[in-house]
């Protein structure tokens, strides 16, 4: 038998075979690499330099959508929503919807809208008629949208113009309205009372202080404020902070005003509550952040209103000793509250039945049976959805919620205290097309900063600098 | 007669050329390649090379999607080559290149013997179990991940604080979050490392090591001695491939750490992903193609060092 | 054709070569080998127990005490939400429709590709698997909108043939493929023409054969990215009728991965785990059935013909 010779091993030829290979194709490459610049025979057809940019926005703008004149219009038309509850909240709406217009088929999708409303909208296949957007998404589709300034003439007076201003773009509005989301004061009031704090005093950030330090000197290990450490969610809260004074990241034209008077009072407050060790760094209800909160060691969040949701579902010894207020006011007398997300229904340009769409948006937002079914109780949330407010201030009535008092914060009357405090939201602050890119520089600056590796000047210039050069320039 | 002998019995100079083929077969010969090569090469033209030449004049424009593109010349390489967060995410993945690759390779080696080893029990049960992870959708391992690794919650710091050690900021410090998701990566992957180095260890003939083991080699030695050399080729090409998968990986991070903290786990292939979610469309090309050239030259540098050791 | 034909691989491996004089060396040895393999085991599925297992946990304790597990409570609600909520069946045909046709196409052409790439002479044929390394080096994110336009050009978005085509016969597994073929020695082939072989049958009745222990390794790596391959299904699927099951994922994973603003973050994270969980089984299941024939496949294949 052969076996029991020792064999020779194969390897070494066939790699030294390989190398030669490698280094004979490269230049092959390289060759083929140079001859497709030069063919270039595919790609999309590039302009010889010169502006791109098209015309202004006229009365006659053929971007801006008309309403349906139809008085039965018939037709369907493609919805994309979030998975999830709120998908089935507004396929629950849509039998309503059906009431009123029978002959409109809406085809309702739930669709990871981050991974391809891009690319849908880049190709131009197979584009929704409506799609559920993240306000801070909206400016940066802006091109691919119908501007809706003239269907929404008559409601505009009636919607919270924090709402109206985050989605226009050089005039144009290009999102419906659907939730304004007022940034509130949530405290553990049952934690407070018992060290003898009144938070209800509360009037200003500086109050707020105050009122962590007296906590913190009754239950020494407290650290009772909660400091956002994720770089997205710190940004949002930043910018709700900013909105409360009526201003945000960029002005209504896309220029950068991050080095004010406003972002200075805030980032130095923000830097001063870390440096006292008053607040507890955690990400949004993170195990670390629900484990502060559960043991009373966090007692303050000023969050959106859709903080609610941790008391109701994720909160076990402290449910129930949570309550609402508005934000404390940056200085006396000022706003009490800014907006922190939310979210509006957008109608691509390339949609096929983008008027039907509009009718549907129309219904859901502005008429009565429409945000009833949205806000108010049905089989999803019994309750109703507490976790924002509608923009439209008609359905907005203090005198008549929507949704029911939740036991999870006291039985308080969550949709008063925050349609109050929504009423006190400043407008002027637009979302520009670069903000989620932002969260790299600015988002991650704030983080620095609460580290100690950074001071609050050094997070404006650094930010302004690298969003300028990163973002606003390469648009 | 096996495979081994058939190289080493027939000898090189002695090699049968097929004196007696006929005309038709020689055609037939000469036409085999492309009729082997063709169903590949249609779809690889219709859906690689034109998309790919697509994309490497994107990377000469400014084309952000809606508007109509405009030539900017070499504008983006420019830009990329003096950004220093493209230069951070080039210097994220090599250092997560060190932290996995050379790990996953000893690892998967040494998995591969053992389980070659048909004295080892149970050698289906671990094959099934190391592919578990592979299978495993990565949104959910995400989910996990994050989970264990909590910094006051999770379970690894649960047994470091059991052991009297100090907790670790896991996924919320620039220091460990690398680590962290190295270790994601070599969770999810290295089960694969394993069958493919198992593959190559199965094309060794057994009795290279009955040979040795007449010399009375130690099995350490062995491995070093006789298996490495002879794996030469599949840990190569196991290197190759996981190279170009470190610097493509985006998911992991995406998922995890967005990236964060501070861009810490801002890898290459993540960098590029937010430059096009940013519908900076050019630039994201632009980088795709800087990232073709480091990937290329670290593999020709595998390929030449390796073969300096012959 | 006697010179392939051959028995298994010789005898006991090299452990026993050893064994008669180091016996508590190979005790020694065999202990530190299962405790290798063990701590290895252990760390590649306690994530995939306790996914599995919180699945069957309460949406909201899933997220606020992941470690805990209280028997009493357990509940299938996670993936009577699921079921109800996603078309995950739905899914599971589609996803099996790509991997029969995506699959195969790849096991056949790949290595059929591959073979002409390593073993035949022809003019360009260094360009272009020059080119083929190329792609192989180009992350695919950056070709996806290429790619969709091209598939919108073709009047495909939202077909089985956009989902199978692109990508059906991948750069790697040529480049894999062209590895391994090119190790197996010409002669083998000249006997084979020798013998008045055709140049295809050489290919299926002699190399085939010979590489595969790295066919197998093919087929794991082609069903894997097959099954778990979301980017493109995710943009090239709009439509609910032609999601695979990794879109399903995506689709619920969207409210954790993309941002957590929003109520509905433990329920989500529930029918997540649930889903998962459902994917998972099928190639679990495979694996465990098969694995005598397809992993062990591996072994037998070995060296011998």
């Amino acid at each position: 038998m052969h076996q029991a010779l020792p064999r020779r091993p194969r390897p070494s030829r066939d790699l030294a075979g390989r190398a030669r290979g490698l280094r004979r194709t490269f230049p092959a490459v390289l060759t083929a690499a140079a001859a497709v610049v030069a063919l270039a025979a595919c790609g999309p057809a590039v302009t010889a330099g010169g502006s791109g940019a098209t015309g202004t926005a006229s009365a006659a703008n053929p971007d801006q959508l008309q309403a349906p004149s139809d008085a039965n219009p018939s037709g369907s038309i493609t919805i994309w929503d979030r998975s999830g509850d709120l998908y089935n909240v507004f396929d629950a709406a849509i039998a309503a919807f059906n009431k009123k217009y029978p002959n409109i088929k809406v085809n309702h999708q739930a669709v990871d809208i981050n991974a391809k409303l891009q690319n849908t909208l880049i190709t131009g296949s197979d584009v929704p008629d409506g799609v559920f957007l993240d306000d801070a998404l909206v400016a940066g589709y802006s091109d691919y949208l119908w501007d809706l300034s003239g269907v929404l003439k008559p409601y505009v007076k009636d919607i919270a113009k924090q709402k109206v201003d985050v989605s226009t773009v050089k005039g144009g509005v290009y999102g419906v309205p659907f939730d304004l989301d007022p940034g509130l004061l949530f405290y553990n009031d049952t934690a407070l009372q018992k060290a003898g704090v009144d938070a209800t005093k509360i009037q200003t950030y500086d109050d707020l202080v105050a009122a962590a330090k007296q906590y913190k000197a009754a239950v020494p290990d407290a650290k009772p404020i909660h400091l956002e450490q994720t770089g997205f969610l710190g940004q949002l809260q930043l910018e709700m902070y900013a909105n409360q004074q009526g201003t945000s990241l960029a002005d209504a034209d896309g220029k950068l005003r991050l080095d004010s008077p406003a972002y200075k009072q805030i980032l130095g407050w923000l830097d001063s509550v870390q440096k006292q060790g008053l607040g507890t760094r955690a990400e949004y209800l993170s195990q670390s952040d629900v484990g502060a909160l559960d043991s009373a060691k966090e007692v303050f969040y000023p969050w959106s209103i859709w903080f609610d949701f941790a008391p109701e579902q994720q909160l076990k010894t402290t449910k129930g000793d949570w309550r609402a207020m508005p934000l404390p006011a940056w200085s006396t007398g000022g706003a009490r509250s800014g907006a922190m997300g939310g979210s509006s229904f957008v109608l691509p340009k390339a949609g096929k039945n983008s008027q039907l769409a509009w009718l549907f948006y129309q219904f859901l937002m502005f008429d009565p049976n429409g945000y009833t079914a949205v806000y108010g109780p049905n089989s999803v949330y019994p309750n109703g959805l507490d976790t924002s407010i509608p923009a439209y201030k008609p359905a907005a009535d203090p005198a008549k919620p929507l949704f029911k008092p939740s036991p999870a914060l006291g039985n308080q009357d969550l949709w008063k205290t925050a349609i109050e405090a929504g009423d006190q939201i400043p407008g002027g602050t637009p979302i520009p097309k670069w903000w989620a890119g932002a969260v790299d520089y600015l988002g991650s600056n704030v983080q620095k900063m609460l580290d100690g590796s950074m001071t609050p000047q050094q997070v404006i210039d650094q930010s302004t600098a690298d969003i300028q050069k990163n973002l606003v320039d390469r648009q | 007669m096996t495979l081994g002998s058939v190289v080493t019995d027939v000898p090189r100079t002695s090699r049968p050329e097929p004196r007696r083929a006929s005309h038709r077969s020689r055609l037939r010969r000469r036409l085999a390649p492309y009729v082997f090569v063709l169903p590949f090469l249609a779809l690889f033209v219709a859906f690689s090379v034109y998309p790919m030449l697509f994309t490497l004049r994107l990377s000469f424009t400014n084309w952000h999607g809606a508007r109509a593109p405009q030539w900017v010349g070499w504008g983006n390489y420019t830009y990329l080559l003096t950004s220093p967060s493209f230069w951070q995410s080039l210097g994220n993945s090599a250092v997560l290149w060190l932290l996995i690759v050379p790990v996953q390779l000893v690892v998967g080696l040494l998995a591969a013997v053992l389980l070659d080893n048909a004295r080892t029990r149970m050698r289906g049960f671990y094959r099934v179990a190391f592919l578990v992870p592979f299978v495993t959708p990565l949104v959910a391992i995400a989910q996990i991940w994050v989970v264990v690794f909590d910094k006051d919650y999770g379970a690894v710091n649960g047994v470091l604080r059991l052991l009297g050690l100090p907790a670790v900021g896991w996924l919320v410090t620039s220091t460990w979050a690398k680590p962290t998701l190295a270790l994601l990566f070599l969770w999810k992957t290295t089960g694969f490392i394993v069958i493919i180095l198992l593959s190559g260890l199965q094309s060794i003939d057994g009795s290279v090591y009955e040979a040795a083991a007449l010399d009375g080699a130690h099995r350490a030695r062995q491995l070093w001695s006789i298996t490495v050399p002879l794996m030469r080729r599949t840990l190569m090409f196991a290197l190759v491939m996981q190279t170009l998968a470190v610097f493509q990986m985006f998911a992991e991070p995406y998922v995890v750490t967005k990236g964060g903290p501070y861009s810490s786990t801002t890898t290459a292939g993540l960098h590029l992903y937010n430059a096009i979610t940013r519908s900076d469309l050019g630039t994201g090309a632009a980088n795709s193609f800087l990232l073709v050239i480091v990937v290329m030259a670290l593999s020709l540098i595998f390929v030449r060092l390796l073969r300096s050791e012959d | 054709m006697t010179t392939l034909t051959a028995p298994d691989r010789p005898g006991p491996a090299p452990a026993t070569a050893t064994s008669g004089r180091r016996p508590r060396h190979r005790a020694l040895g065999s202990v530190g080998s299962h405790a290798f393999l063990g701590l290895l085991t252990l760390a590649f599925l306690a994530p995939v127990v306790w996914a599995v297992i919180s699945a069957f946990k309460p949406a909201g304790q899933i997220v606020s005490s992941p470690l805990s597990l209280d028997p009493s409570q357990l509940t299938v609600s996670n993936f009577t939400a699921m079921f109800s909520d996603v078309p995950i069946g739905r899914g599971f045909v589609n996803t099996l429709v790509v991997l029969a046709v995506k699959g195969s196409m790849t096991m056949f052409f790949a290595p059929l590709a591959a073979y002409g790439f390593a073993k035949y002479r022809f003019p360009l044929r260094d360009a272009l698997f020059g080119t083929v390394l190329v792609t192989l080096m180009l992350p695919t994110i950056v070709l996806i909108i290429p790619l969709l336009l091209e598939m919108k050009e073709l009047g495909w978005v939202n077909t089985y043939q956009a989902l199978i085509l692109p990508g059906a016969v991948d750069a790697f597994a040529i480049f894999w493929m062209r590895q391994v073929i090119a190790a197996v020695p010409d002669e083998l082939m000249d006997a084979a023409r020798v013998d008045g072989c055709g140049e295809f049958g050489i290919f299926a009745r002699i190399l085939v054969p010979v590489i595969r222990p790295s066919l197998a390794g093919l087929a794991v790596l082609t069903v894997m990215n097959i099954y778990n391959d979301f980017v493109w299904p995710v943009v090239i699927a709009s439509s609910q009728r032609m999601a695979t099951l990794q879109v399903v994922l995506s689709t619920l994973a969207q409210n954790i991965s993309g941002n957590r603003i929003g109520a509905d973050y433990a329920t989500v994270t529930g029918e997540l785990l649930a889903a998962s969980s459902v994917a998972l089984v099928p190639l679990l299941l495979v694996f465990v059935l098969l694995q005598r024939h397809f992993i062990n496949g591996i072994i037998a294949g070995s060296v011998k013909g």
